[in-house]
């Protein structure tokens, strides 16, 4: 059907709609006073009365501390201080927007940003100026019947039910065609959350059979990455630079292809590139820094976290790593001062036990690297101290990276102690034992590594077999605090705690709902997705457990895996010596 | 790969004085958009009034000239653009593009004529196709006598965006350039010459199934003047 308008005006203009934008509360952020008035008196063309404006990402923030706003606009580029995309960062992470709340990101062309697809926190749209009434209205009442659409996956992703939120995604395509594409897109990224790579790569190659999307190339990039096949995904990624040289992501995923490759100076080079493409993140800054580091590229790396620390006063993902990257720099430089006074800086700004042993570790580096061994020694035994006094150990990578300087630097038990956690942690990680044995190695220590690694197996797999033997014979109450004993010794062991999940979802399935059973679930699985996401027996636990919950609504088609009660996993046999 | 991009400090300087000037130019449109919006029946007789609406329109030129030329021309002689085509309905379209041109048209008399099913979907680049379509019949304004039709429709799968006049129609030589860069061929002899490269660029962007977007320029379209067509797989 076409319509045809023939008016002075030529106007078919976009109707008020179903929303009131009359009444709403409006934020303007633009560092440039003719902008604000423009905008503002846009916003009063579509009705608005309540309209606030700030000049600067500080005055934006004040504002939004004081009042719940349910438009932001907010231009990315505000001069001095925060950027559009760090007002919004931390907005979102201080919880400062309701959920319904529209944040539209206006920019004077369109910029790296707006598709790079690789921030955490997206705007809602992106406007580019000059911004006339009939495009803002446009583009909010799309926005807001887009997060009608999405409200549902939404709260089902919080929730880290993916697994729901992935059917949801299909059962709104047939109602609206026109976010289609949003919501295939956000069905392959669930679906990669809940460990079904292969049912994403489906849903990413039939979008591409239409169109060339960026992001949907990048996508297989990455589940190839995740399948070993780093050739082939690094190849992919380089395609996709190739076609759009903009898009940021994919060089960021081209980064880590390259250094599972071992194509460390590669990687480092492409991480430059996007750094200077998208110089404003601080997770960017900070692998740049890292990786330039490893190479032993010295003011590369100082540039980065340099960088890194200079964002990071402005943006609310200031991260302790630059501090502690900026100190090796420093030392390799030879500035034992410069470096022991930044770490003095992370411990004063980032207090926690975790950032005192990492700025411990640290330091030992940093005295060892410079030859200056009678100290390191001293890092090393105070290093041992600290670990005496507390039980928990941070997690594998921080544990390693403990062990090897514990090592390097003279202390024995201390590292012995640390690569044991970490074996009994990750028993079945073939990937890790290997790891560690080299370790041991290095240390002097083969012989007596291969022992240690033994004994340390086979104590996570007999913890396990017992919960499991417990679990089979019916004893499901004296299985579940078994379990709950061994999470106590072996508390990120993946293993462990699945089928500690399993055995207390088994519990509610068999005698009904509790509250206290259902925390204590909900915390385990929490705890595994945050040693590593993205695990297929996460989703399925987590939508089991989600099904659990009095009055939850059950989606009409039977998902596979769902409520199906599958067994916990045995430990096949005896753990090989 | 292979980089262009020169030092840093001196992109960083260059994008934060283009930042300036669209900010100085969003404002200058927006207050003569406001100004000539507001003019009651009395004021439009004024002589001012005529002269304040060519204001609009050059500051139009220059507005689109100046995102045409940094769109293009970020990294010299190497067209980059940041593409990201989503689904969007035929009337969220025309709604966009008219509310870019209705004062402009309204200050000069010129009648607009929409025809375009509200209801279809299609996928592209929103804000590239509205810079294009806006650009192209501020282009029309140019040549028309008093009327501009926009004209969207499916043809044999393909969706076919047309701005026509009622003018005398393009000269020869701008026909000949819409020929040439519709062949690939890099014309940049004018002003005339960026507009058009933009949007050939714009529609070699869109691909859907191996299928690339064209442009085309003709005489004695609907209305008997010139027309634009820009047609998107």
């Amino acid at each position: 059907m076409t319509t045809t308008y023939i008016t002075a005006s030529g106007a078919p203009t976009a109707e008020i709609a179903d929303v009131d934008w009359g009444e709403k509360r409006y934020l303007i952020v633009d560092d440039f006073v003719g902008i604000r008035q423009l905008l503002r008196e846009s916003l009063r063309n579509i009705g608005a009365r309540h309209i606030d404006q700030a000049s600067s990402g500080g005055e934006a923030m004040t504002l939004l501390l004081r009042t719940h706003y349910d438009v932001v606009l907010c231009d990315f580029n505000l001069g001095e201080g925060k950027n559009g995309q760090q007002v919004l960062e931390e907005a979102r992470v201080r919880n400062l927007m309701i959920p319904s709340s529209v944040w539209l990101m206006v920019s004077a062309e369109k910029s790296v940003e707006s598709v790079m697809g690789a921030a955490e926190h997206q705007p809602d749209a992106y406007i580019i100026k000059p911004i006339t009434e009939g495009v803002l209205l446009t583009r909010l009442n799309r926005v807001w019947h887009k997060k009608q659409v999405f409200r549902e996956i939404d709260a089902a992703y919080i929730e880290k039910d993916y697994l729901r939120a992935a059917k949801l995604c299909d059962a709104q395509v047939a109602r609206h065609k026109v976010h289609e594409i949003d919501l295939m897109r956000m069905k392959a990224t669930l679906l990669l959350k809940a460990g079904e790579p292969d049912k994403a790569r489906t849903v990413y190659e039939r979008l591409l059979e239409e169109r060339e999307y960026n992001w949907a190339r990048t996508g297989l990039g990455k589940i190839r990455l995740a399948n070993g096949d780093h050739e082939a995904a690094r190849q992919m990624f380089q395609g996709v630079i190739g076609e759009n040289r903009y898009y940021i992501d994919a060089y960021d995923q081209l980064a880590s292809a390259l250094g599972l490759l071992g194509r460390h100076e590669d990687a480092c080079e492409v991480l430059a590139k996007a750094a200077k493409l998208s110089p404003n993140s601080v997770q960017r800054q900070r692998s740049l820094g890292n990786t330039a580091l490893r190479i032993g590229n010295i003011p590369q790396a100082e540039h980065a976290f340099r960088k890194c620390i200079a964002i990071g006063e402005y943006s609310i993902n200031r991260s302790v790593d630059a501090y502690l990257g900026m100190a090796r720099v420093c030392g390799q430089k030879g500035d034992i001062k410069e470096a022991l006074r930044l770490l003095a800086t992370a411990q004063r700004d980032f207090p926690g036990e975790l950032v005192a042993l990492r700025s411990k570790i640290t330091e030992g580096l940093v005295y060892h690297e410079s030859g200056d061994f009678r100290r390191a020694r001293k890092s090393g035994d105070e290093l041992e101290a600290m670990l005496e006094k507390e039980r928990k150990r941070p997690q594998t990578a921080t544990c390693i990276e403990m062990a090897i300087l514990l090592f390097a630097v003279g202390v024995k038990d201390a590292p012995v102690e640390l690569l044991c956690h970490v074996i009994r942690n990750n028993h079945d990680n073939p990937v890790l034992l290997d790891e560690v044995q080299k370790i041991f190695d290095k240390a002097r220590m083969g012989e007596e590594g291969i022992a240690l690694i033994a004994e340390a197996r086979r104590e996570a797999a007999e913890m396990m077999n017992k919960g499991v033997l417990l679990w089979k014979t019916g004893k499901l109450v004296e299985a579940v605090e078994w379990m709950r004993e061994a999470r106590e010794r072996l508390p990120d062991n993946m293993r462990i705690l699945f089928n500690s999940a399993q055995m207390l979802i088994n519990h509610m399935q068999l005698h009904g709902y509790d509250e206290a059973l259902m925390i204590e679930a909900n915390g385990v699985l929490m705890h595994v997705d945050e040693l590593a996401a993205g695990q297929q027996r996460f989703a399925q636990l987590v939508e089991q457990l989600q099904m659990l919950i009095p009055g939850r609504i059950q989606s009409d088609e039977e998902g596979e895996g769902a409520g199906a009660t599958a067994a916990p996993a045995e430990e096949a046999g005896e753990p090989a010596a | 790969m292979d980089d262009h991009t020169g030092s840093p400090e001196l992109f960083m300087f260059l994008a934060s004085t283009v930042h300036d000037m669209k900010n100085s130019i969003s404002v200058l449109g927006g207050t003569l958009e406001n100004l000539l919006d507001q003019a009651r029946p009395e004021q439009q007789a004024d002589p001012a009034y005529p002269q304040m609406a060519h204001m609009l329109y050059q500051t139009r030129r220059l507005s689109d000239n100046l995102m045409q030329l940094l769109a293009l021309y970020k990294e010299v002689g190497k067209p980059t653009y940041p593409f990201e085509p989503n689904t969007v309905p035929v009337r969220d379209l025309v709604q966009q593009v008219v509310s870019q041109v209705r004062i402009l048209l309204e200050s000069k008399q010129i009648t607009l004529e929409v025809e375009a099913p509200p209801e279809l979907l299609w996928t592209f680049d929103e804000d590239l196709v509205i810079g294009v379509l806006a650009h192209a019949v501020n282009n029309a304004v140019r040549y028309t006598r008093d009327r501009i039709r926009l004209d969207i429709a499916e043809r044999d799968g393909m969706l076919e965006l047309s701005v026509a006049d009622n003018g005398m129609g393009f000269p020869p030589s701008m026909l000949e350039a819409g020929t040439l860069v519709g062949q690939g061929v890099n014309f940049l002899t004018n002003s005339s010459g960026l507009g058009l490269f933009f949007a050939s660029e714009v529609a070699r962007m869109h691909k859907r199934r191996q299928v690339g977007g064209t442009i085309r320029l003709e005489n004695g379209g609907p209305l008997g003047g010139g027309r634009f067509v820009l047609t998107l797989p």
